[in-house]
């Protein structure tokens, strides 16, 4: 036991002696959540930039430039006389779509000659293309449901029936656990914990791969009585008391200052950080045993931890990526933490379901027991390469 | 002017003899070199594999039919036939549904109220609830996209049926009165890769130059540690003669990995590429430069070898937020904006995408285009400076 508290202290020593630790450790991670939270504060970028172009000039055409202009979606901000302008003006990144609305349009769709609306958005640009491509797109439905109730009327036929056929069949949008469908909620939640797993790992390899380096692993080694296990726990202790509660700290800037779902006992999201904490410095750990040299395991995992924003699938699904890469996907730890927020904090079902979830991220530390053989080698025998 | 003349001489002789000093340490560092030559070779491949399906299909739903009738039928059908949503099966009530919902069987819920096929019958609004699973807006947007289109399609029908109950009255009455068509710019298939990869290839350039010169930065450092403060690998010549000469070097190393990402990478995996070569390739120069520089400013904040990994990794999710590439940069609060306008992948990833995707020419990028060169200028000047302390 004495192994270990010394062991504990002299990591502790080691910790305070730079200011590399407070940084990677503290500022990092919380700095990176407080701006995920400020960057995407509105939720949900509206007012999208667009452009009308109107070679009506009717009633009808002002009437629907109204209708757009009133959407929480778009913001006209400029009008041209012809799709080449309007075009430029995409090019030139000074707006995001354009509504063409076609000459003598409105004395077509009275005569019934079936004018044609065209709207471009730019998808080159995800999130504003899509909420262009949104706002026209209501706009263009329920103009053609109005000019077609209009027509029906002067048929003869009764003015109620042929309300309801402006629109015959309305979905009505039920967003489970995120109705505003805020993005903030979605991004912070997954790149939040996603920067911390990276800077644990990052850490966690830095400060055993470093021993190894300046020749001080035997001192380690020594302090915890030759016990690769006792000198690990005692490194790794600190560590995680310091990670876990940063993790919670962010956690409590989501879910308590900023307000966001947390649809199960807190508890759950607690014990989901710290074993996420743990199974990231198992995965580091493994990496670090596997190849026991500052630089390679560093560079492993910082290739490794900024891929991995992508393999988990927080934007786009695990299941519609290829199986080959898919399966990658299944090996890093923000994405069973990610799974467990999903199905908790976001949809609030029963922990039976997620009960998977917690099993997978307390078995990378115990895959990282596996390979110490190989770093308490490296331990005893330090040989820097640089 | 002889002493002139002289002077200059051994000026560009000590620019060439760091630019050779620094082509041999990075060429015989295998850490530099994999930031170097490695990552922009293999980074675009890992990322365009990981997105190249493009598109979000065949989405799982389930149906809770309370209505039961020929109607409610037909409606499953046309959501099961559309391209983004699979149709798994029935539910019997909504807590089955939320069952398989918790089980990720399925990812939405279509819910068919009793009185559906009455309303279509009589011509009244029939109102259909759909549950979203919203973990991932994704999959959100396909099912709404999908369902929309659902929405129109039964509404022209229900105004034809109208008219054809009419009879005569309404005879030879179009109803579809009015056709509206989208079309998609700069991305046409609406495909993730093909959106995301134009954006991630600058990052890349620029983030693979800063951890590479990062850890020149840190090596040069333990050197100088271990030699009582003198690097003995370090040429003597005037700042600006060694920021020069070494910045020249990365240029010279990235020139052809810079063809390959811009040009070949989007040929490869069929991703936009309508920019003319000159036009991006012109565009692309201020760049490298801006973030080559940048990279000197930020070897001084670069203690050891290693330690440049934990400084700078992270900054690559910073950087591409900032960038605008997906929360877009007209919904920054103003600090946010400008800390962007400071890095040069900001001006880099809109003027590219607008080149690459959108078609633009380099004089329809003015803004992007002078900020690069700005920046050029003043990380060149602040590297100087900081080489002198």
């Amino acid at each position: 036991m004495s192994g270990l508290v010394s062991t504990m202290r002299r990591e502790m020593r080691r910790l305070a002696s730079r200011p590399i630790y407070l940084f990677a450790m503290m500022a990092v991670p919380i700095g990176c959540a407080l701006f995920f939270m400020s960057l995407l504060r509105e939720g949900l970028p509206t007012k999208v930039p667009v452009a009308v172009v109107d070679n009506d000039n009717s009633a009808l055409s002002r009437q629907m430039i109204r209708d757009l202009d009133a959407t929480q979606l778009l913001d006209i901000n400029s009008y041209y006389d012809s799709y080449h302008a309007a075009l430029e003006a995409v090019r030139r990144g000074e707006i995001y779509g354009f509504f063409v609305i076609p000459n003598e349009f409105e004395k077509n769709a009275v005569a019934g000659h079936s004018p044609t609306l065209n709207y471009y958005s730019n998808m080159a640009y995800f999130i504003p293309g899509t909420l262009s491509f949104k706002g026209f797109k209501t706009i263009a439905v329920t103009t053609t449901g109005s000019v077609a109730a209009m027509q029906l009327v002067s048929t003869g036929l009764e003015r109620d029936a042929v309300g309801a056929l402006i629109q015959p069949l309305a979905v009505q949008d039920h967003l489970i656990g995120n109705p505003w469908s805020n993005y903030s909620i979605y991004l912070c939640n997954s790149f939040a914990p996603g920067v911390l797993a990276l800077m644990i790992m990052l850490v966690t390899v830095f400060s055993i791969c470093e021993e190894i380096k300046r020749g001080t692993s035997v001192a380690w080694l020594e302090s915890a009585r030759g016990s690769i296990i006792v000198a690990l726990l005692g490194k790794m202790l600190p560590h995680t008391l310091i990670f876990s509660i940063v993790g919670i700290f962010i956690q409590s800037l989501m879910y308590g200052y900023n307000h966001y779902p947390l649809n199960c006992p807190l508890w759950v999201m607690i014990l989901a950080m710290v074993l996420f904490v743990v199974a990231c410095q198992g995965f580091a750990l493994f990496i670090c045993s596997v190849l026991p040299n500052l630089r390679l395991a560093l560079s492993v995992v910082s290739l490794l931890g900024v891929l991995s924003f992508s393999i988990t699938g927080f934007s786009f699904p695990v299941e519609n990526m290829y199986g080959a890469v898919a399966i990658f996907s299944h090996i890093v730890p923000v994405r069973y933490y990610f799974l467990i927020y999903v199905d908790q904090a976001l949809n609030g079902i029963p922990l039976y379901y997620s009960r998977w979830y917690f099993v997978a991220l307390a078995i990378f530390p115990l895959v990282a027991t596996t390979m110490l053989w190989r770093l308490k080698k490296a331990c005893k025998n330090p040989i820097y390469i640089p | 002017m002889k002493k002139v003349v002289k002077y200059v001489v051994s000026w560009f002789v000590s620019l060439f003899r760091v630019w050779r000093r620094e082509f041999y340490l990075v060429t015989h560092d295998a850490g530099v070199m994999l930031f170097f030559v490695a990552l922009p070779l293999f980074y675009p491949v890992a990322y365009t594999l990981i997105y190249n399906p493009e598109l979000v299909e065949e989405v799982p739903f389930c149906v809770v039919d309370d209505s039961r009738s020929p109607q409610s039928r037909e409606l499953v059908r046309m959501a099961d036939a559309t391209q983004s949503m699979r149709f798994i099966g029935y539910a019997s009530d909504m807590s089955e549904a939320r069952r398989w919902l918790n089980e990720k069987a399925c990812y939405g819920i279509l819910v068919i109220p009793s009185d559906y096929s009455v309303k279509i019958e009589t011509h009244q609004q029939a109102v259909v609830p759909f549950y979203y699973e919203m973990s991932l807006l994704m999959r959100y947007r396909t099912f709404m996209s999908a369902l929309t289109d659902i929405q129109m399609a039964v509404g022209d029908e229900e105004r034809q049926r109208l008219v054809a109950e009419a009879g005569d009255a309404a005879a030879g009455l179009d109803v579809t009165a009015i056709d509206s068509q989208a079309f998609f710019l700069g991305d046409v298939t609406q495909g993730f890769a093909s959106f995301v990869i134009p954006g991630i290839l600058i990052l890349i350039i620029q983030q693979s130059m800063i951890l590479g010169i990062a850890m020149l930065g840190g090596t040069s450092r333990d050197r100088q540690r271990i030699n009582g403060g003198i690097d003995p690998l370090a040429i003597e010549a005037t700042a600006v003669a060694t920021v020069i000469g070494k910045v020249l070097c990365y240029i010279l190393i990235y020139a052809p990995l810079t063809l390959y990402m811009l040009h070949y990478v989007p040929l490869i995996f069929g991703l936009p590429h309508s920019g003319v070569a000159t036009d991006y390739l012109l565009f692309i120069v201020p760049l490298l430069l801006s973030s080559a520089f940048m990279g000197m400013v930020m070897q001084a904040f670069v203690s050891e070898r290693e330690s440049s990994l934990l400084v700078v990794v992270f900054t690559s999710l910073i950087f591409l937020f900032l960038s605008g590439l997906t929360w877009p940069r007209y919904a920054m609060d103003f600090p946010w904006r400008q800390l962007g306008d400071i890095i040069p992948a900001t001006w880099g990833v809109e003027g590219f995408v607008n080149i690459n995707s959108n078609g633009a020419t380099l004089s329809q990028v003015p803004i992007p285009y002078t900020m690069l060169w700005r920046l050029t200028a003043i990380y060149f000047l602040l590297a100087c400076l900081l080489w002198k302390k």
